[in-house]
Parts: structure tokens; sequence; C-alpha cells
């Protein structure tokens, strides 16, 4: 049965071999989408690692004024834990949790680089955020006064660089290989600065010195309920102790959804494409079954004259187009395989695999839903009609 | 005659519901697609409000500075004072403007906050950009010389801030970032698609925090030289990097000693390209990409219609055996076929442009891009009708060829 279909198929293989094409791009298309949605539900479900909840990211600028920046910086910081309304305050780095912005680097440890993703921040940074530490201490001011910089690492950081061994205490150089720059004091869990959508990356976490000029931005824990005249209040004040720098407040929440939006909108564009094609698909199943159902009649006819039923005729159609799909699907298969194999993005296997589970059951689905009408109505043809126009 | 074809075609229809509405939903929905697709390359790449001198400015938004190897590379905007240096002394345009980006600021009214976004511009930005104001006028350079701290705001931004019912803002003030404005203009604002002009605020850019001063070679500031006529552009370009290849390299602040220094100026198109592509010779694979869309877009869709349309033609095999046996030539038959695709293709770019004036509705209601002007205009109209026609000969042309030749004895055995 199955070979007799492989064989009616395959002579006519030049009528079906755009819906050979069709269904094998929208298989591609349709796996693409699959592998970004697996690949960023995985990561929503790692947890973040901090909390943002009534947390503000303050971003100073100096413009023109160039005298005695940092110490403006640490006035500002003093101030702002001054507030009533403030829980806690921290200064960090311009690439703030959900800000979007990446800095990263390498570091080494025992002649291995690993790259990484890089903050730096002062000691009430891991307060302000409610980030848990696993293993070691969180920085205390104290720390910076030192031979070796002290370091934080996270749980993915730490397996890349030290595998079994406890990182405590060890002293990492920078990718030049520059003997002995930090000494790792601490460890947490995840700290995934690039939203929930991001995967867990190896990251470290550098105190911030107070005599830095750059990294110019506060973030902020307000009391729950704070509203924007504090906030006025807050810039207004600000800018009277810096003389006219520029202060841009920002909320994480809103941050973290304009992140959220540039993960989505990809989504979405696929997601069209995807849906464009497989209505092609739909339509092209639609006419070449009606086509060759009408050319076909009296092989119908015959078929139930000598004793086929209805549904034996709706099943060969059917069937007909399950082969012409495991063709399509089967050659699709066949490229998709390649991203795990060659490892093209970094991904697991696991997340291939599901993709393309999913993606052959959805066009499995949709295949037979466009068969079933053409071929009900083949299965209704009369065989003394049929016969008699022959 | 016409008639008759379209009264026969009508009746075809209504013989088989569920193939007439399968085939009117596969040309509607690709007809959309290309429609609405039409309209929004319109809206990005045309020449409208408040952009519409697009098609004789030149754009300077970058400065590509390399080594001499080209191994390291450093791009961004420029400093004012870089931008007013070499374009100002430029004889050829118009008029140029020098202008920053739109940088994002928070102002209070009450207890609650409006996220805006303040450019920072000088006189000539709004000769070069025709906005349209509601209330006022915009600052010139006068104003500008003598240091008054002057905006122009957004009317959705004078809705937020005074509130909806206030009749006149002209001459009350604005608090940003601690420093005082006095409002002496209200402008319908610019679609947030259109960065060059898109602002809530308009200031002058000697106001505070704009950094004119800065000795920087890179800022935030953009130039845009507008020439008399689109024929003048060639010219001005080549002036602009005359002087462009005259800029000490030494000046240039790159991080590395840089060897060759770029300052395109482009026509919208290519600047907008350039941007996505990140230049290089992207833009040839960015024009396939494109090809191929349109490809897939159209052709597939016509293709499958092919197969729809035969076997709606096969059944009245036994009509066109009768009407050969009486005499009918091959070219009246084709026609009327064609005629009956083309005005079942046109039945569908009814539709087509029903569900088109919906989707443009519901984007340009849905906040989706601030002040979207998405519009069924008369190119877009006419590229419409003209690709649904291609799209009725394409999808028909086949069938009916196949059809018409079909041997008499053949078509009247069936």
């Amino acid at each position: 049965m199955v070979t007799h279909l492989f064989k009616l198929i395959w002579n006519k293989k030049r009528t079906h071999t755009l819906l050979l094409v069709e269904i094998w791009a929208s298989f591609m298309v349709l796996f693409g989408l699959m592998v970004l949605l697996i690949y960023n539900l995985g990561n929503y479900t790692e947890p973040l690692g901090f909390s943002y909840d009534n947390v503000w990211a303050v971003n100073l600028g100096n413009n023109e004024d160039t005298t005695g920046i940092s110490s403006k910086v640490n006035r500002v910081l003093q101030r702002v834990k001054a507030y009533p309304e403030v829980e806690s305050a921290s200064r960090m780095s311009d690439n703030f949790p959900f800000s979007g912005y990446f800095n990263g680097m390498g570091v080494s440890y025992n002649n291995v680089t690993t790259q990484v993703e890089r903050y730096v921040v002062d000691d009430q940074f891991a307060k302000t955020l409610a980030i848990p530490v696993a293993a070691g201490t969180w920085f205390r001011n104290a720390d910076s006064i030192g031979t070796y910089q002290p370091l934080i690492i996270n749980r993915k950081a730490r397996e890349r660089m030290f595998g079994s061994e406890n990182p405590v205490g060890k002293v990492v150089s920078d990718y030049e290989g520059k003997k002995g720059i930090w000494r790792v004091i601490g460890v947490v869990d995840t700290f995934k600065g690039r939203g929930e959508f991001a995967s867990d990356k190896p990251v470290m976490i550098e105190l911030l010195r107070n005599s830095s000029v750059y990294d110019k931005t506060l973030i902020i824990r307000v009391k729950p309920g704070t509203n924007a005249q504090f906030e006025a209040r807050l810039v207004h004040d600000v800018v009277a102790l810096t003389n006219g720098w520029s202060v841009d407040v920002r909320y994480l929440t809103d941050s973290r959804a304009s992140l959220h939006q540039q993960v989505v909108v990809p989504i979405v564009i696929l997601s069209i494409v995807c849906g464009f094609l497989l209505i092609n698909v739909a339509l092209g199943l639609f006419g070449v079954l009606n086509l060759s159902i009408t050319r076909r009649r009296s092989e119908i006819g015959l078929r139930r004259a000598i004793g086929a039923t209805g549904s034996g005729v709706s099943t060969q159609f059917v069937g007909e187009t399950w082969v012409l799909a495991t063709f399509a699907i089967l050659i699709g298969l066949l490229l998709a395989v390649q991203f795990p194999l060659l490892n093209v993005f970094d991904l697991q296997a696991g997340v291939y695999l599901t993709a393309m589970g999913v993606s052959v059951c959805i066009i499995y689905l949709i295949v037979t839903l466009c068969a079933l009408f053409p071929s009900r109505q083949a299965a209704l043809i009369q065989p003394a009609i049929a016969l008699h126009e022959e | 005659m016409i008639t008759n074809y379209i009264k026969i075609a009508w009746k075809v229809l209504m013989r088989h519901p569920v193939y007439t509405f399968i085939t009117l939903f596969g040309i509607s929905l690709t007809l959309t697609v290309l429609m609405v697709l039409t309209s929004f390359l319109d809206h990005l790449i045309g020449a409208h409000y408040p952009e519409t001198k697009r098609d004789r400015s030149l754009y300077i938004e970058r400065m590509n500075a390399y080594d001499s190897a080209r191994s390291s590379m450093s791009s961004g905007q420029m400093s004012f004072r870089f931008l007013n240096k070499y374009t100002k002394s430029l004889r050829a345009p118009e008029r140029v403007s020098i202008f920053s980006e739109s940088i994002s600021s928070n102002v209070y009214v009450g207890d609650h906050r409006i996220k805006i976004g303040i450019k920072f511009t000088d006189a000539a930005f709004w000769q070069v950009a025709e906005f349209n104001f509601l209330e006022g006028y915009p600052y010139n350079a006068q104003t500008i010389a003598n240091g008054n701290r002057v905006a122009v705001i957004t009317d959705g931004f004078k809705d937020q801030y005074f509130g909806r019912e206030t009749a006149s803002v002209l001459g009350k003030s604005i608090e940003i970032e601690g420093v005082q404005y006095r409002v002496i203009g209200v402008v319908r604002g610019s679609p947030a698609s259109r960065s060059f002009t898109n602002a809530d605020v308009y200031v002058p850019y000697t106001a505070p925090k704009s950094n004119y001063q800065s000795r920087d070679t890179r800022g935030n500031y953009t130039a845009i030289l507008l020439a008399g006529n689109r024929d003048d552009l060639a010219a001005l370009n080549a002036e602009f990097q005359v002087n462009i290849s005259r800029v000490p390299l030494s000046e240039i602040n790159a991080g590395f000693s840089v060897g060759i220094l770029e300052v395109p100026s482009e026509t919208y198109l290519n600047n907008y390209l350039n941007q996505i592509t990140r230049g290089g010779g992207l833009t040839t694979a960015f024009y396939g990409a494109i090809a191929f869309i349109i490809f897939m877009l159209m052709g597939l869709p016509a293709i499958n219609l092919v197969n729809l349309n035969l076997s709606r033609i096969l059944e009245r095999s036994s009509e066109i055996g009768v009407r050969k046996a009486f005499g009918a030539p091959v070219r009246t038959l084709l026609w009327q076929f064609i005629i009956e695709n083309v005005f079942i293709t046109f039945i569908g770019a009814a539709i087509a442009l029903l569900f088109t004036a919906l989707i443009i509705h519901a984007v340009n209601t849905s906040g989706w891009i601030a002040y979207a002007d998405l519009a069924i205009s008369a190119p877009v109209f006419l590229i419409s009708v003209f690709i649904t026609l291609l799209f009725g000969l394409l999808s028909g042309l086949l069938p009916a060829f196949r059809m018409s030749k079909l041997s008499i004895a053949n078509a009247l055995k069936a």
C-alpha cells in the first residue's frame, strides 16, 4: 500500500515539485521559529538572580564639565542615600540591568581564557538588587585595599573557569595574561543583566573604584509607593548639586519591557512569514488535490465500482499527501540536523531536537487538515456517474 | 461581450462556493500583504511630513574612522563643532542644518512624569524640515544668537504637559532637568520612524547640556545638506567630500591612530540601507533579499492559484469543445479566460483594499509608532492595481493557454 503510494507520487513528480518546495520551505521557517521560541522559553525558566521592582537607574552625564567628576558623582550618591524615600543606593557601570548595553572581556585562569560579561559595581549593589551570594562573600569597601582587586563571578563562570575546584581565593588575570589582577571572593548563582530571555552566560562583577571618572550610573531602590513628585525633587537636587549635569531616570520595569520588545519583534515577524507560507501550502494542496481528483474521476469511479469504500478512497488521497509531506520533511530534517551537528549557534542539541519534533507535527497536522476536504469530495463520487462520462 | 464573459465567470464562481472562497482568500491575502508592505515602505522611505524635502537632501550621520590597515574601526555621530567647521563653508547647498539626535529625558507635572526626547537644533532645521505650526513660530538665528531659552514643542507633549483644554501655551514655561524654557511654538509631531525629525521638544543648540562646544570630533550631532534641486546632489556631495579630504587625521580621536576617514553624505534611502546593513557590500545582498521576498509573496501564491484555476477550467472542457466546434478561434477563448481571471482578481483586490485600510487604521491608532501616518496614497494605490493586474495575468495565462489548445474531440468527449 505504502510503496504503491510512493510510486503514484513519484510518477507525478513534476506536478508535485512546487508543492514539495513549499512544504520544505515552510518546514524550515517553522523550524527556525520553533528554535527561537523554545530557546527563549528555556531561558525564561532560568532565574534572573536579582529583583527589580521599585528600582530606578539614574544616568548622570557630565556634558562639558571635566573637573572633579568622581567626587561629584560620589557627592550625588551620598545625597541620594540620605533621602528617607530611598531604601538603598549603589553606583555602577553604564551597563545597568535591562539597559541593553553589553560590556564583555576575556579573563584567564591557568592559561585558559574565558569570555565573560563584565559589570563594575560598588559594595551596596547586592543589597540594592537583592542578589543572594551562593559562596564566599560580597564586596566590603575595605576589599579595594590590597594587592588584588576582589572579584565575584557567577556559577556559569565558575564552571567554565574552575570546573570542580573551589574558586574562592583563586587569582585570575586578564586576557593578556598579566599576572594576578583579581582574586575571586564570592560566587553568585545567576545574574542575567540582559533580561529573562537572555541565556545564563559567564559573568564577572568587579569592585568599582571611588576615583573612577566613568561608571556614572546610580541604582536606587525606593520605598514602595514612591511617586514622581519625589523623582522630580531628586532630579532638581542632583542638577543643583552638579551644576548642570544631565540626569536621566529610568525605571527598571520600563527598561525590562522595552528589552522584551526586542525579543518579541523577531518572533512576530517570523510568525507572520511562517503563517503566510503555511497558508500557501494549504492553498497549493487544495489546488493540486482538486485538480487530480477532477482528472482522476474515472479512476475513482472504477475503484468504487469494484468495491472500494468511500473511506478507502479518501484514505488514499490523504495518504498520498502524507507521502509528499514526508519527502519534503526528510529533506528539511537533513538540513535541520546540521545545526546541532555543526553547533552553529552555540545552542543545546535538545532545543533543536524539540523544535524538529514540534515542526514535524505541525506540518503533518496542517497537511492532513487540508487534504481532508478534497478527499471527502473524492469519496462522494458516484461510480455510475463517473463511469458514464467515460 | 465583456459583460457576457463576466456573467459566465460569476456563474462558474457560484457553482463551487468553497473553491471560490479559497481562491478569493488566496488572492486577497496576497494582495493585502503586498499593499500593507508597499504602504509601510512608502511610510519609511517616501518624502512625507515633515521631511518633505528628502529627495533633494543629503544626510551626514556617521563618521567612520579606520587605521591604515582597516583592522580597527570606530563609527558614530559627530560633534557640533566638527560638522559646523566642514559643512557651513560649503557653497553648493541651499541650506545646511545641524541638529542632535533625540536625547531621552523626563519632565514632571504634579505627581506624574512624562518621558520625552529633546533635540538641539540650529535655525535652518525649520527650513530643512517643513513642520506644520499649530501655534506660534520657530526660533531663528537671531533668537539663538541672543541665547534665549526658548522651545518648540509637539502637540502630543503639549496635551500631556499643559492638559488638553489649555487654549494657548505660547509664552508659558516648561522645566526640563532644572532648565526653564519658554514655549514659542507648537508643531504637529513627527512620526517616531523618522528619526531625523522626531522628538517632543526642540530647543536651540546653544541651550545648556547640548555639548555644542565640545572639542571632541565625536558627539551626537547629524547634518542635512539641502540642495536647490535634485540634479545638484552630485555636485554637493563632491564639494563636501573635498572638505572631508582636508580634515587633519590627527584631529580624530578614535582610540587608535586614524589612517582612513570616511564621512559619507548620502541620500535618505542609501543612508537608511547602510544603517541596516552596517555599510559594506551588503546593500546588494539586501536588494537580493527584497527580490526574494517579493518572489515569495507573489510567485508562490500565483503558482498555487494556477492549479485552482486549471481545475476550474477543466470542468468546463465540454463548453470549450462546443465553442471551438462552432468556430471560436483560440484568441477569443484565451481572452475570455484571461478576462474571467482578471475579474476574479479584481474582486480579490477590492476585498484586499478593505483589509489593508483596516490594518493601516489599526496600526495608525495603536500607538505602536507614535504619530504613524501610513496611508493608501495615490502611488501606493496605483502600484497595487498594477500588482493586481500582473497577478491576474500570471495566474490566469497558463491555464487559459492550455485549455484553449485543447483539441475539439478530447474536449467534447468529457
